[in-house]
């Protein structure tokens, strides 16, 4: 293992690219910190946690940008979000534990990839965007895109998460919804998590997105759930269709926190308590 | 990797891998034993740690992230007004069972006493949300914290 504490982001990709092992980016460090059983001894760790330029939270072009090593901490107690995004910010609260949330970086949370990450479902409905740089190139991309599978991203080799983007109205005159289920009340684990918004007028639904994480390879919107659903009225939603779509778009599995059936069951009651439905 | 930091007010200097993990660096390198190791995962809290005025979990934490940095452990903690108080009162309503997350307990109190310090169950129980007692006295623990809070606001 080789330690690498870039001086600023030039000199990062410089080392990057003269780098022939595996290269791991070091920020807070705890998901990496639980892993370093499994990760090789030929690799290179990157330190970028001191690096400013990837800490920020501002405004740019209509977006709010939350910097990738922005730790809960950083997020939890920017006033800015506190005005901007108040449901993004708040749902974040019960984000792990205080002495987690000190050290945990957003970035971190989302490149980890762990398909009970907390962030994720809420940056799916805020239709966030990923800026991602490399040594001679920055693109954009749709948060939506960025998982392709179980721990797998569109990030190319020496690619780094800089910046997540969020519309700055993204949360304008919607009804929000955020609820995890956990096996306890502190540093809650997501067994399950649903996030939402909606816009309904006279009784009809004019806007609608869920995403949903702990129940997918990776936390993703479901798609044909809002498509069947925009436009209903509340009362012409059918328990079986609902029930059907939802068997087809989540998959849940059973592991050491849960088992499936009780995923599937949890998962529709929170997306019926979300719609305020009760049949 | 030469890496200066303030433990516990004095200036320190070690030459590590940087990857060494925080409470490796304090209970091997400077002896400070009462940093202890749970669960090792950050979910316990036994190893809390005050790094730059702020809790964290020592053992999923580096030594790189000490760097220039302010480390208060239990031990620092111990010798301050604030701590002296929370410690007296832990022991006046008995809330040190085996006593194993204490040190853990004390700093992420010592750290709600500082930057907020009301005497609000809520809030108390949130702080102290990311440390867990396996002897379940929980509630004179927040007892103490309470009484820690209306004593500090008297004085």
């Amino acid at each position: 293992m080789i330690f690498y504490r870039p001086n600023n982001l030039k000199n990062l990709f410089e080392l990057l690219e003269n780098s022939n092992a595996t290269n791991y980016f070091l920020a807070g460090g705890t998901d990496i910190n639980l892993q370093t059983k499994n990760i090789p001894k030929n690799v290179n760790i990157f330190y970028i946690s001191h690096l400013n330029v990837l800490r920020n939270i501002t405004e740019i072009n209509g977006h709010i940008s939350i910097g990738s090593t922005a730790t809960f901490s950083d997020i939890l107690h920017s006033d800015y979000l506190a005005k901007h995004l108040p449901f993004f910010q708040n749902s974040l609260k019960f984000f792990a534990s205080p002495i987690i949330q000190n050290l945990a970086t957003i970035g971190g949370n989302i490149v980890n990839g762990s398909p009970t990450n907390d962030v994720s479902p809420l940056l799916l409905i805020l239709d966030a965007k990923l800026e991602l740089i490399s040594k001679n190139n920055s693109r954009i991309i749709p948060f939506n895109s960025f998982y392709r599978g179980y721990k797998e991203f569109d990030l190319q080799k020496n690619e780094l998460v800089k910046a997540i983007l969020i519309p700055k109205n993204a949360e304008n005159n919607l009804e929000t919804f955020y609820q995890k289920v956990g096996a306890r009340n502190s540093l809650t684990i997501s067994k399950i998590t649903v996030a939402g918004l909606k816009f309904i007028e006279n009784n009809r639904i004019k806007k609608i997105k869920i995403a949903v994480g702990s129940v997918n390879e990776y936390p993703r919107r479901l798609v044909n759930l809002e498509n069947y659903l925009i436009t209903k009225r509340i009362n012409e939603i059918k328990k079986d269709e609902l029930t059907k779509i939802i068997a087809v778009e989540i998959t849940p599995i059973s592991d050491f926190r849960s088992d499936q059936n009780y995923r599937f069951v949890v998962c529709l009651n929170l997306i019926e308590k979300f719609l305020g439905i009760n049949f | 990797m030469k890496i200066k930091f303030i433990l516990n007010k004095n200036e320190v200097e070690i030459d590590a891998n940087p990857m060494t993990r925080l409470i490796d660096v304090l209970r091997e390198h400077f002896q400070l034993l009462g940093t202890k190791e749970g669960c090792g995962e950050g979910e316990c809290g036994a190893c809390t740690i005050l790094l730059n005025d702020k809790p964290v979990a020592s053992c999923i934490a580096n030594l790189i992230h000490a760097e220039n940095g302010v480390i208060l452990t239990a031990e620092g903690i111990a010798k301050t007004k604030i701590g002296t108080l929370l410690i007296d009162c832990f022991d006046e309503t008995n809330a040190v069972q085996c006593g194993f997350c204490f040190p853990g307990f004390l700093v992420s109190s010592y750290h709600y006493l500082k930057t907020d310090g009301e005497p609000n169950l809520e809030k108390i129980k949130i702080a102290l949300s990311g440390n867990i007692c396996r002897c379940t006295g929980y509630q004179k623990i927040f007892d103490s914290v309470l009484m820690a809070c209306e004593k500090l606001d008297l004085s």
